[in-house]
């Protein structure tokens, strides 16, 4: 009894996914909960405007909308529902693919669009057959002794296309699923001449195995003749024990990839290096324009910020030293390069010139791949779906007094009634043309 | 002077569309066959003046026409006049040029009224523009987007026949709807031109994403317009499944197709002027 009653569940379960009206329902609601996204200020893109909303919206997840548990559950639901909407569908669409089968009654003879031609029987069969050669069908015939039909199908791998994209569906988010869960997210900025290990950069998600270091041979942000920017360019090394291991130059749009890592070019800024000389023991530092990074000498209350006063050729920087939290510099200057100035007794500062400070995105994502097939799926589903639609005609010829016979054909009417009903009415053409 | 001829160009166009329309409309009203050829060959002339234009763009700028909405109008009014014309000359259908070309000339009126000189000249392009696959991604656009304007077109026709004569296949009425093509061949058609245009607009979703993870190292970041062409491609989707499915053909089709062009065009405007995000740099 209560195997029949788990057995009835798992049934109607099954059921229920196998609905396309969930399945419709489903893209219905993400519609609708995405463009609330879009409305609803989210975390990723303003976070200032996004911690205003409301905290209720905010528990229940409106300000970071596509990253929250009921978000994913939405996706994963219609998966699920693709998943068994196709395995359902997997024997039809193989059986009117592969083993169509003939009309053996008038009846089983699609009857919206028909046509009939009456002849002597053993022509019509061959006129039928050579008709469909001609026109590049695959026919399958049942001959019996009163009767004869045929089904015929052309651009039969049309009918994989919906097939098809809806499984690219599933391709995407399971890319998406390894993506997040084995990838990682990250950003640094560093001025040229520094080396950051690559554990130490700011994550945003995942987490960072790999142990190689990041050096910055260069940081430019170059300008075309006409003074637009051409691009930010930055010269990297990976360097692994102190050995380069792998170099590039990339730029906004042309990434560098090592060991499944890829940097992109995301965003620079202008700043000076130094040399901090602190009781016989050399820094170098370098920090970015208008006090956006500061430094702390080693051991001392002092805070150096810098900003640049000119460039190009001989470089002007002005400089301020704080002492602890007071609000006041208590010292503050200009450095042409090269000059060394003391800093409140305690170290020596050189400026050394400008250097660019770049910033790198740094993401790992071994999804990408399946995305990838995913959208090719996706796009090769719909190419077959809607610009390879199959053809398939049948029909049956029933003997009447003797030789002669009739043939009756017909189409079914598939997704486009009206072009479809033409090329029937162009195969009878060319049937009774043949038969004359 | 390239400069100064663009203006032209675009100056052409303008006249070229408005005069069309309103001999396309003449036209229902009349019949006249002059009247109409003449309303095809303005419509040619647009066609050939906004391509003029969008070239000439190209050579004083340097890049595709696609560093401001200016450009990308331009584009897209490109893309529903060649779309229309292929409709017009394919299915011989005159009639629908009264209900399609009125989207052009808005835009271009929109251009007019919106957009000072300044906002018109060619710009700079920031380096995450500077793409091959932003070309593609636009061409798919516009492609996409001017045959959703034509399915557009069908639907208001469609609803127009159907509230003037009723589903009766008797088609004695008067008055221009009678010049239009039979219900369900305008049905058809109309689904025709989605299905030719969704699989582009998938292709054009795609290519934003090839391009998106090569200039900013995500393929998909949620930002509003990513999102709402995503919401478009889900009407048009629930458009199709529910036209096979459950034959939501004839009225409820049409309104799908009404409902889906109005996305597309706050996917291209509402976005841009009412929602910030990674293609700011559009508006």
């Amino acid at each position: 009894m209560e195997e029949k009653n788990s057995q009835d569940l798992t049934e109607r379960i099954w059921r229920a996914f196998s609905s396309m009206k969930l399945g419709l329902a489903l893209l219905g609601i993400i519609a609708l909960v995405s463009g609330i996204g879009t409305v609803v200020p989210q975390m990723e893109q303003s976070p200032e405007k996004a911690e205003q909303v409301s905290k209720i919206w905010q528990t229940m997840g409106f300000t970071h909308l596509y990253s929250t548990v009921w978000f994913r559950l939405l996706l994963g639901l219609l998966c699920i529902n693709l998943i068994v909407c196709s395995l359902q569908r997997l024997k039809g669409i193989y059986l009117r693919t592969f083993k169509p089968k003939a009309p053996t009654t008038l009846a089983q003879v699609p009857q919206k669009i028909r046509f009939a031609v009456k002849g002597e029987s053993a022509q019509l069969q061959n006129s039928v057959q050579e008709v469909l050669k001609q026109k590049g069908f695959h026919s399958t015939i049942s001959n019996q002794s009163e009767q004869w039909g045929f089904i015929a199908i052309k651009r039969r791998l049309g009918n994989w296309g919906s097939f098809i994209t809806h499984l690219s569906f599933v391709v995407l988010v399971i890319g998406a699923l390894v993506g997040s869960l084995l990838g990682f997210k990250g950003y640094f900025m560093e001025a040229a001449g520094n080396t950051i290990p690559i554990q130490k950069i700011e994550l945003s998600k995942g987490k960072v195995t790999e142990t190689f270091s990041v050096r910055i041979n260069s940081a430019e942000d170059r300008f075309l003749p006409s003074g637009e920017r051409d691009n930010w360019y930055t010269d990297m090394s990976i360097m692994q024990n102190g050995q380069e291991v792998a170099r590039k130059t990339l730029s906004v749009n042309d990434p560098f990839k090592y060991q499944g890592i890829t940097f992109y070019q995301a965003s620079f800024a202008n700043g000076s290096s130094f040399t901090v000389d602190l009781k016989g023991q050399k820094i170098p530092v370098a920090l970015r324009d208008q006090g956006q990074s500061y430094f702390q000498a080693p051991g001392t209350d002092l805070y150096l910020v810098t900003a640049i006063k000119s460039s190009g050729q001989n470089p002007e920087v002005l400089y301020q030293i704080y002492k602890g939290t007071e609000e006041k510099p208590v010292q503050t200057g200009q450095l042409t390069k090269g000059q060394t100035v003391d800093v409140q007794g305690t170290y020596k500062l050189t400026l050394n010139g400008l250097a660019g400070f770049t910033g790198l995105q740094v993401k790992k994502d071994p999804g990408v791949a399946l995305i990838w097939l995913g959208c090719g799926l996706l796009l090769g589903g719909l190419i077959l779906a809607f610009y390879w639609q199959p053809v398939v005609f049948s029909g049956i010829i029933q003997a009447e007094n003797g030789t002669q016979g009739t043939l009756t054909v017909g189409a079914l009417s598939g997704k486009m009634s009206a072009s479809t009903h033409d090329a029937l009415e162009n195969f009878v053409n060319s049937v009774s043309d043949l038969i004359k | 002077m390239l400069e100064n001829l663009e203006t032209v160009m675009f100056y052409g166009l303008v006249m070229a569309c408005t005069l069309s329309l309103l001999l396309y409309l003449t036209w229902l009203g009349t019949k006249k066959d002059v009247i109409g050829r003449l309303a095809t060959y303005l419509t040619i002339i647009a066609l050939l003046a906004s391509t003029a234009a969008i070239i000439l763009r190209m050579i004083t700028s340097g890049h595709p026409p696609l560093s401001n909405g200016y450009e990308f109008l331009l584009t897209f009014v490109a893309g529903i006049l060649a779309v229309y014309l292929f409709a017009e000359y394919r299915y011989k259908l005159r009639a629908l040029g009264a209900f399609v070309m009125p989207i052009p000339f808005l835009l271009l009126m929109f251009i007019i009224m919106s957009m000072g000189p300044e906002e018109r000249i060619a710009q700079a392009v920031p380096p995450a523009l500077k793409s091959q696959w932003l070309t593609f991604h636009v061409v798919t656009a516009m492609f996409a987007y001017g045959a959703f304007a034509v399915s557009f077109g069908l639907g208001i026709m469609y609803l127009m026949k159907l509230s003037k004569e009723g589903t009766q296949k008797k088609s004695n009425s008067q008055g221009i709807v009678s010049h239009f093509p039979a219900l369900e061949k305008l049905d058809e058609l109309a689904y025709k031109v989605v299905g030719f245009a969704f699989p582009l607009l998938t292709l054009c979703i795609i290519t934003g994403a090839i391009w998106a993870n090569y200039a900013w190292g995500t393929y998909w970041s949620w930002d509003p317009k990513e999102t709402w062409s995503l919401i478009t491609w889900i009407i048009y989707a629930a458009y199709l499944h529910a036209r096979l499915m459950y034959g939501w053909k004839g009225k409820r089709a049409a309104w799908m197709a009404i409902f889906g062009f109005a996305a597309v065009l706050f996917t291209f405007f509402g976005v841009n002027y009412f929602l910030a995000g990674l293609h700011s740099y559009a508006s």
